[in-house]
């Protein structure tokens, strides 16, 4: 029952995350989505992954969102949506009655089978080692990329490229009025 | 032993590719050096291989899971397809030592040509569907590349893009197949597959057989798939004697024959086959006494001798249609190099430019005339026998209209071969003098192949006893030579081919007759029997199509995402009416 | 009625994706349209260790989870990036906005 509860929470945060009108709203109910995760979760016997849900996802990311935003500013935007409201919404609902309806029906209620012993780590370094090697290498990769990304200088057109084509089209610019002052026609 | 002359064969080319690649072109003697050594040995390779063929897999690469093992089988079809690519290639490199003497990037045409002839020798000895379509393709990259070899001439990057896309049409055909026998047997394995080939459905195997046929098609420039090859004349002539008159073409002849035994069963299938083959034969044969470029000429002729084997192997003639692959790959090449000496001499294709030239290249044209005894089909040359065979195998195997229309294309490459002959060498000169006649290397190569053009159908017997010894779905028999030549002697077909080949030279001798006909046809058969316009139409409403599809991209993250879900949907609105697994 | 602890995941699953889905496709805002893909993963890890759960092989389903778990990560950590990027460059989150750009 308890399982039901949180569950249920959770959608509905979910559906507050996405329906907020600003960001900094949005941001913590996805924080609120994320930490009730992580207890059903813990209620399933998954312990760990809880523990890492908790502290990436609802603390980390949820920092990072916070700073993004605080940098970003929290304006709402005015306009109407790209897809109508309608379509968005008649769209998902179809989607979630198909799912429910190939899922739900055909569930089979399992027999509790007996947990199987083996811990966490023993299975991210056994039989999954290589997913844990190139999770490393992603991690690697994320963080070269958010570096790359949130440098201040060195960016593509920041340094001489910038100045390079500022030049060129200063030079353009002086050959056109040179031209027109001139009197003469501009070629073709 | 076996294993390392397999090696040899793909690995020495490729090995040379590298290093030619990597040696750049400061040196341009050390790279025709390098080219003749590397290709030379891979030829070697190959004739060390055909005492040694063998239905059993001699290397075996393992790559689990979905891509199951890629083996290689030298049987007698492969090793025979093979060594065709590696001598003719080898002959090919020899002459252009001397025909790209003042070329330009010849670390990029001699790495080109040499990737080239290993993947055709590994797309012959593969013996996995996979392996195969990635040497398919890896042929048709390095025939695109090759084409469009002279990169700033627009009319030669037209013509490979051309090719590139009408192989490729083919190559989904190849893929579309060899994925559904994997579904279906749970294997690539070719030898699987022609075990198996009677448990697939009846559906299942006729789509194979039909994207086969595609696959063939369009690699051995068939009807309606053709257009491509005469405008691959763009490329190099070293280049367009090995891989669009030699080898490469040859590719679809090879699959067709490869997967025979599991298709003939499929109905119409054989019917296809033959259709397909005696209708490039004759329409190419109409084309090619319209054409005024010596080397779209030869094109034509090689669509038109290609659809000869395409029908031999219809009509259920293997060894004919083996035999002929053999012989055309040489008289087709001594034809082309030939074609290529007279081109460097006089610097245009262009046949009114030609003329008179029988008494300024004396070597050339003897080596020519062979190379045309061949096509033609005249007795002692190899295209006699080989002809000959496949007409037999048609007449017991096929339909008699389908042989009637053949007749017909055997009168017509007697015509079209003799017109060549008589505008090249005969009459008054009208144009510039030639420069020089063949040079050392050029002569070489043509002299081996008009060797060639000679004698190798007395190879008949020693081939016959290979694929036959080598190839136990094809069910063939092994014949000797001389039994061979003798029942080709003593058929009355025989005698009715010659026939039809003197009425050829008589229909040419006599044009004046058909002035007013010849002037009817000439415009049709300058646009290619309407072929290309079709070709354009395709072109155009693809195009036309994509702008309409381009609408759809409006590049908004919101739309992305609604078309993704909707794709969900559709996915699981097929899963809920196909029923949980 | 009483439901399975399968059958509640599924049905947290279910919400939880459409919750995502939705804002994906009505969210103009960038920063908003990580929240949807966060919301999104949710769905998909409430998934894997519910089923890991029930099957008795909660330590694979784990192990799925902290795969998705960091993959994910990566894929919020570069949006937002991105996104204040874009803010500093073009100054504006808005992708309709955003897709007019060229070049």
């Amino acid at each position: 029952m308890t399982v039901l509860l949180l569950v249920a929470l959770a959608v509905v945060f979910a559906f507050l995350a996405i329906r907020a009108r600003r960001l900094i709203t949005s941001a913590l109910w996805l924080a609120g989505v994320s930490a009730l995760c992580a207890l059903v979760f813990s209620l399933y016997g998954a312990r760990q992954v809880a523990v890492i849900e908790l502290s990436v996802g609802a603390g980390l990311v949820t920092v990072l969102f916070v700073f993004a935003i605080s940098v970003a500013g929290d304006e709402p935007l005015a306009g109407r949506p790209v897809l109508p409201r309608p379509l968005s919404a008649g769209l998902v609902l179809l989607w979630m009655l198909v799912l429910g309806g190939m899922l739900l029906p055909g569930l089979p209620i399992p027999p509790a089978v007996p947990p199987d012993r083996a811990g966490l780590a023993e299975v991210l370094w056994g039989p999954r080692g290589l997913d844990a090697l190139l999770q490393v290498v992603v991690i690697f990769a994320g963080v070269l990329g958010l570096l790359g990304l949130l440098a201040e200088s060195g960016a593509p057109l920041d340094g001489a490229v910038a100045r390079e084509v500022a030049a060129g089209r200063e030079r353009d610019l002086q050959a056109l009025t040179e031209q027109l002052q001139d009197g003469e026609a501009v070629p073709e | 032993m076996l294993q390392v002359c397999l090696l040899a064969i793909l690995g020495l080319p490729w090995l040379g590719a590298a290093v030619i690649w990597l040696a750049g072109d400061r040196r341009p003697d050390r790279l025709h050096r390098l080219a003749v050594a590397f290709s030379a040995a891979g030829g070697l390779a190959a004739l060390g291989l055909l005492p040694q063929a063998t239905d059993e897999v001699a290397l075996r690469l393992s790559l689990g899971g979905v891509f199951g093992d890629f083996t290689l089988v030298p049987d007698g079809l492969g090793v025979l397809v093979a060594a065709i690519a590696s001598v003719i290639g080898c002959l090919a490199i020899v002459f252009a030592t001397d025909y790209m003497q003042h070329g330009h990037q010849l670390a990029r045409f001699y790495s080109l040509t040499l990737l080239f002839i290993g993947a055709m020798a590994g797309l012959a000895l593969s013996g996995s569907l996979l392996l195969t379509f990635l040497f398919w393709e890896i042929t048709a990259l390095c025939s695109y590349a090759l084409i469009s070899f002279h990169n700033d001439d627009p009319r030669a990057v037209a013509g490979g893009l051309k090719a590139l896309v009408m192989t490729q049409v083919g190559g989904i055909g190849l893929l579309v197949g060899a994925l559904l026998a994997y579904a279906w047997l749970g294997d690539y394995q070719i030898s699987t597959f022609l075990a198996r080939a009677g448990s697939l459905p009846e559906g299942v195997l006729g789509l194979i057989a039909f994207g086969f046929l595609l696959a063939a098609a369009a690699k051995s420039a068939q009807v309606p798939l053709h257009s491509w090859l005469p405008d691959a004349m763009e490329a190099p002539t070293p280049v367009t004697a090995l891989i669009h008159a030699a080898t490469m073409v040859n590719a679809g002849v090879y699959l067709l024959a490869r997967f025979y035994p599991a298709f003939s069963s499929v109905p119409h299938w054989r019917l296809a086959v033959m259709v397909v083959g005696a209708l490039s034969a004759l329409l190419a044969g109409l084309m090619a006494l319209a054409c005024g470029d010596i080397k779209r000429v030869l094109a034509y002729s090689t669509i038109s001798q290609l659809g000869f084997m395409v029908y031999a192997v219809g009509s259920g003639a293997l060894f004919a249609s083996q035999f002929h692959l053999l012989s055309h790959a040489i008289f087709k090449a001594l034809l082309f190099l030939a074609a290529g000496a007279l081109i460097t001499a006089l610097g245009t294709r262009d046949l009114c430019q030609m003329g008179g030239l029988g008494r300024r290249m004396p070597f050339v044209r003897t080596v020519f005339v062979i190379g045309a005894c061949g096509l033609v089909g005249l007795p002692l040359a190899n295209g006699f026998f080989s002809k000959d065979l496949i007409l037999e195998g048609g007449l017991e195997g096929g339909p008699a209209w389908l042989y009637a229309g053949m007749l017909v294309s055997v009168g017509l490459t007697a015509a079209y071969s003799l017109r060549l002959v008589g505008l090249v060498f005969g009459g008054e000169r009208r144009g510039p003098d030639p420069a020089h006649d063949a040079r050392p290397a050029m002569r070489l190569a043509l002299a081996l192949l008009a060797f060639g053009t000679l004698s190798s159908w007395l190879l008949a017997g020693p081939l016959g006893r290979m694929l036959a010894g080598t190839l136990p779905a094809h069910s063939l028999e092994a014949v000797g030579t001389w039994r061979l030549v003798g029942a080709i002697l003593a058929h009355p077909a025989t005698w009715g081919t010659l026939a039809v080949v003197a009425l050829g030279f008589a229909l040419w001798a006599g044009r004046r007759a058909f002035t007013r006909l010849a002037r009817a046809l000439a415009p049709l058969l300058e646009g290619g029997l309407g072929f290309e316009w079709l070709n354009r139409q395709i072109v155009d409403q693809t195009r036309r199509l994509a702008a309409l599809v381009q609408r759809s991209q409006t590049g908004q993250l919101n739309w992305n995402a609604a078309a993704i879900l909707a794709g969900l949907l559709a996915a699981a609105a097929v899963l809920l009416a196909g029923g949980r697994p | 009625m009483s439901l399975a602890p399968l059958q509640i995941a599924v049905l947290g699953v279910i919400g939880l994706l459409g919750a995502g889905f939705y804002g994906l496709l009505a969210g103009r805002n960038l920063i908003k349209i990580v929240v949807a893909l966060q919301v999104l993963v949710k769905g998909a890890l409430l998934g894997l260790v519910a089923a890991g759960s029930v099957k008795g092989q909660v330590a694979l389903g784990e192990s799925l989870a902290v795969t998705v778990i960091v993959a994910d990560t990566i894929v919020a950590v570069m949006g937002i990036a991105l996104g204040v990027q874009i803010r500093r460059r073009v100054g504006t989150l808005d992708v309709k906005e955003l897709s007019k750009l060229r070049g």
